[in-house]
């Protein structure tokens, strides 16, 4: 890849970054942390856009909720104070999971969800925490819900340039858990499987609310929406968690590659979605 | 091919060097002669590409040279002043944490800055640093236990 690059602009706006996108015809590539982009060595690019520069890179609370611009690196997630009290935490000790400390330093977290690694670890996250994402062409910028952004992008992502994560406020009192879990051969790995879960309780100890989340079983980080529906309404106790694991095992469409084969993603599946549930009961008071 | 003109500072000193525009910040380095940043993996995995910009350790096969306009980069070249070694250079020798010593550049810089960030760095935190650099010799036992030395001396000092 490295030899052929003709070009390597450092747009200071937005706009700028998507004029030249639109006047590279196809050979043009948005790069921030590079920590994809420098690995996978497209041959057909020849520009490359940096767009570390055009002012995205920013945590801040707005409405009710956060926003965090696409260019904020994975140790920025990790280290902001209002992303380790968010959800009690649960991006910023996402993102300490995603690689090695040199990776965090630079890897971003609109590159990660734009890069669309079934694998990923923070949009499955994200995705419990039913984020939306702004994204940006020369005609304008919309907002949508991060599944639709994904699944957009498998059908051919065209000239457009994911500019912001949206976080709404999650639910929230003493009787909530956030949990992540992740399974690697090795620490610092890719994901075999992740999960992610949030848990309100009811003052009764019964589900008032719960997102259940995983990573690397399907062709993007998906909901268990019926491990979900089993859930709410009911009181929280071992069986109930036990029922909603088999769910999250039926949901899943892991296939089997290099790491794992589809039946051992299934089984991680089943025992992640517990752990990670049985994690959130416990932040939120209940003994199980 | 085009080039163009990039304005780095290296372990202090300001540079100004031709550069292609798809150049890696590993290749640049090297060509450069600042061969203690070392070419391992080339993806990111291994961390013996490691240095320093702007104080935070990064794996220099994924950064492009262009990237680094107006940055400060430290190699394992700046660590010690003249004779004088780094204390963290002097514990890795002191405590046998060097075998074939390719692993070290990138384990030194980490380490460093790790403790400038957490003076008193606990076991726990430098192993978690020491993950993103893969060795073969050692077992990361003396690698580990060189920088918790330098660190309790720090302790010490207060």
């Amino acid at each position: 890849m490295f030899d052929q690059v003709e070009a390597f602009h450092r747009p200071g706006t937005v706009r700028e970054a998507l004029r030249l996108l639109e006047s590279g015809k196809g050979r043009a590539r948005i790069v921030a942390g590079a920590t994809d982009v420098a690995v996978q060595r497209d041959q057909s690019t020849r520009i490359l856009i940096d767009i570390t520069c055009a002012g995205l890179s920013y945590i801040r609370r707005e409405g009710g909720g956060w926003v965090v611009g696409a260019t904020t690196t994975m140790a920025e997630v990790e280290q902001a104070a209002g992303m380790r009290t968010l959800a009690n935490g649960l991006l910023a000790r996402t993102a300490a999971m995603c690689g090695s400390l040199q990776n965090r330093n630079r890897a971003t977290v609109g590159g990660n969800i734009a890069n669309g690694s079934p694998a990923a670890e923070l949009p499955t996250a994200l995705l419990a925490l039913d984020a939306t994402v702004e994204v940006a062409t020369l005609k304008g910028r919309r907002t949508m819900p991060l599944a639709e952004y994904q699944a957009a992008r498998r059908n051919g992502g065209g000239r457009a340039l994911l500019v912001e994560v949206g976080i709404p406020r999650p639910p929230g009192g003493a009787r909530t858990g956030w949990a992540f879990q992740k399974f690697g051969r090795t620490a610092l790995d890719i994901s075999v499987v992740n999960a992610a879960a949030g848990l309100q309780l009811d003052a009764k100890g019964r589900v008032k609310s719960v997102r259940i989340a995983l990573g690397a079983v399907a062709p993007a980080a998906m909901r268990a929406q019926a491990a979900e529906v089993l859930m709410t309404g009911r009181p929280l106790d071992r069986a109930l968690l036990a029922e909603a694991g088999d769910a999250v095992a039926e949901e899943v469409r892991p296939i089997t590659d290099v790491r794992a084969t589809a039946g051992f993603r299934r089984d991680l599946s089943r025992v992640l979605a517990m752990r990670a549930l049985e994690e959130c009961a416990l932040q939120a008071g209940c003994r199980l | 091919m085009k080039t163009m003109q990039l304005r780095v500072k290296v372990n202090g000193e300001p540079m100004e060097w031709s550069i292609a525009p798809g150049e890696l910040l590993l290749d640049l380095l090297r060509r450069h002669g600042y061969y203690g940043v070392k070419r391992g993996c080339e993806e990111g995995e291994c961390g013996a590409c490691t240095v320093l910009l702007d104080g935070k350790p990064v794996n220099s096969c994924l950064v492009f040279a262009a990237q680094v306009e107006c940055g400060e980069i430290l190699t394992v070249e700046g660590m010690a002043r003249g004779d004088r070694l780094d204390p963290l250079q002097e514990a890795f020798l002191d405590h046998g944490a060097v075998q074939c010593g390719f692993c070290t550049s990138g384990m030194l810089l980490s380490a460093k800055a790790l403790l400038e960030r957490s003076p008193h760095a606990t076991a726990e935190e430098v192993t978690e640093v020491m993950a993103g650099h893969y060795c073969r010799c050692t077992g990361y036992l003396k690698p580990v236990e060189a920088v918790l030395a330098v660190a309790s001396k720090k302790r010490g000092k207060r």
